[in-house]
């Protein structure tokens, strides 16, 4: 329990910082709604922060296991100190009419009981997770953790394991473990559902403040209704989910034009998984051509994520990429070896397998889709939200044409949980261009006084 | 004055969340029944086979390893990792013998034997196929 409470102080470290620098994000309306973003927001923050903060401290000085932690505790001090004397400032409620929410609310709530329930069913049976997790990340974790070898974490010995993966959740979970002084299998489960539950906070409470309850209430269920990205995010156990809340949750904090905020999510996207550098790449020229003026703070706010990544992948990391094996002329060999097609036959399949049964969750964006059709005002927002899944998805066909791996091992391996990286991205960018399901109510128009004295008159 | 959703957006709207709900259903299903996979890799049982070798070999150091398994096959990967996360901070070098080595047995072969092939002879055997060797000194 010690070890998911500390789990927690990232979380309100992470609200602290939210509420300090997100540039009033808790006065946007409705008031749950700025609610459930600061939570989702501060949770994916706070966690990344932290886990970042752990490991230079680890590299600073590894005799002092616990450094880190009285860091954190000032810093939390100073950020309540911070927000006491803050303004409370709230923008008034526009009176508005809103489709269902009442019954959508109560659907949102069954939904998220049934998937947790799914998840505790999960943990039961697989406390460790699915392989990656304690072959990988917790392995890693392990030895960031334990006597003052950390660097251990990146060894080049550990062939079986890839050292040359970022840390963040490595970090975040070897962050509980040293605070709590135990390795408690809680800590690992912990981060991974905190990472769920930002990701469905900032889904729900995003959409809701950028396109009305309505519609911020049904993203929330169609991400719930996401069976494989459910069980990523309840049995796996890996670094997938993560990734898949900081990539959306970069795109959703620059649609609601917090630019800092979203670099930050866009630089702990690079210090969670290697694909999260296609993303940071991705998103910064997005940036650069389709909201240009906000380019240097998304910049400055991917400083912490892409320094340590960089300075690990440079200073500390192994290996370079396997992908660049053989040189030029052998990856040209790879792309042209006739491997498009079944590529392209896998993506198929395994966008097919998304779904379970006769269900595939798309199936409730179809009907939103249908019902409510697409908003032309809405083009330039969707084709940013949309832009940026898509460029990763043709991003991770092109390694799969390179890669020096066995393809089909490779494909059957990877692809699926690529696809789940991807798909909070898809649900987003579905509700950015759905008409509004919210209407301000018209006040009938008072009459005109010279008006009303000439009726009376006559 | 309130404006008025039509049929086609209620109906949107409503077929969205059922389908969601649907998916929800779906997924709890699936949970239910992939609880029988419990542990598939053992993780848990492995805690209590290397108890014994994490109390006897100090945290810094850096063992070789063997198994009897095939290289290359799953087993054997899932034993060595296993093995390694388990072990951690300490560090394996798979299928090299070096002066401190762990031996990690699925099933029941000449441990002995088996060590001195890499002229390794039995240090402890720990029980339940894990062994520690050390390497012969040559006079």
């Amino acid at each position: 329990m010690i070890a998911v409470a500390w789990a927690l102080f990232a979380v309100l470290i992470g609200c602290g910082l939210v509420m300090r620098f997100g540039r009033g994000l808790t006065a946007l309306e409705p008031r749950w709604a700025a609610a459930l973003l600061v939570f989702g927001s501060g949770a994916a923050a706070g966690i990344g922060l932290t886990s970042i903060l752990f490991f230079l401290c680890r590299m600073a000085a590894p005799g002092i296991p616990r450094l880190g932690m009285f860091l954190e505790i000032t810093i939390f001090g100073w950020l309540v100190f911070e927000i006491s004397r803050q303004r409370k400032t709230s923008t008034p409620d526009a009176t508005a009419k809103a489709l269902f929410v009442p019954w959508l609310m109560g659907a949102a709530f069954l939904a998220f009981a049934i998937v947790t329930a799914g998840m505790t069913v999960a943990w039961d049976a697989n406390p460790q997770g699915n392989w990656d997790a304690w072959a990988i990340w917790n392995l890693r974790a392990r030895f960031l953790v334990e006597g003052n070898l950390p660097q251990r974490a990146w060894s080049a010995l550990l062939t079986e394991t890839h050292p040359e993966y970022p840390l963040l959740i490595s970090g975040a979970v070897a962050r509980c473990w040293a605070y709590a002084g135990s390795l408690t299998e809680a800590a690992p489960i912990a981060t991974s559902y905190l990472f769920f539950l930002s990701l469905l906070a900032m889904v729900t409470g995003g959409v809701a403040v950028y396109r009305g309850r309505t519609l911020g209430l049904l993203a929330g269920l169609a991400l719930l209704g996401a069976p494989t990205v459910m069980h990523e995010a309840g049995f796996a156990q890996y670094a997938d989910v993560p990734l898949a809340c900081y990539m959306m949750g970069a795109t959703m904090l620059i649609l609601l034009d917090r630019p800092l905020l979203a670099g930050l999510f866009a630089g702990l996207a690079m210090w969670t998984k290697d694909d999260g550098t296609q993303f940071v790449a991705i998103f910064l020229v997005a940036i650069a051509v389709l909201r240009r003026e906000r380019f240097a703070q998304v910049a400055m706010g991917a400083i912490p994520g892409v320094v340590v990544a960089l300075i690990f992948k440079i200073a500390l990391s192994p290996r370079t990429s396997m992908y660049l094996m053989g040189g030029p002329k052998a990856m040209l060999q790879r792309v042209v070896d006739g491997r498009f097609w079944q590529i392209s036959g896998a993506f198929a399949h395994e966008i097919g397998a998304l779904g379970f049964g006769w269900y595939h969750p798309i199936l409730p964006l179809l009907a939103l889709a249908i019902g409510l059709s697409f908003e032309r005002e809405r083009r330039r927002d969707w084709l940013f939200a949309a832009t940026i899944p898509c460029a990763m998805l043709a991003g991770y066909f092109s390694v799969f044409l390179i890669s020096p791996f066995p393809l089909k091992w490779h494909l059957e391996s990877s692809l699926n949980r690529l696809l789940v990286q991807l798909w909070p991205c898809f649900v987003l960018a579905t509700f950015v261009g759905l008409s509004r399901l919210e209407r301000t109510v018209i006040q009938a128009p008072a009459a005109p006084v010279k008006a009303r004295k000439k009726s009376r008159t006559s | 004055m309130l404006p008025e959703f039509s049929l086609r957006n209620k109906f949107g709207a409503a077929a969205a969340a059922v389908l969601s709900l649907w998916g929800v259903i779906e997924y709890y299903g699936f949970e239910r029944d992939f609880h029988q996979h419990r542990d598939p890799y053992k993780i848990v049982a492995q805690f209590v086979r290397f108890e014994g070798l994490r109390a006897a070999v100090p945290g810094d150091a850096v063992l070789g390893y063997l198994s009897g398994e095939e290289p290359g096959s799953e087993l054997a990967q899932a034993m060595f990792n296993a093995a390694q996360y388990n072990l951690a901070p300490r560090l394996l070098q798979k299928d090299k013998a070096l002066d401190w080595t762990v031996g990690n047995f699925a099933r029941p072969v000449d441990f002995a034997a088996v060590g001195r092939q890499y002229g390794l002879r039995v240090e402890r055997d720990l029980g339940n196929g894990v062994i520690l060797y050390r390497k012969e000194q040559r006079p």
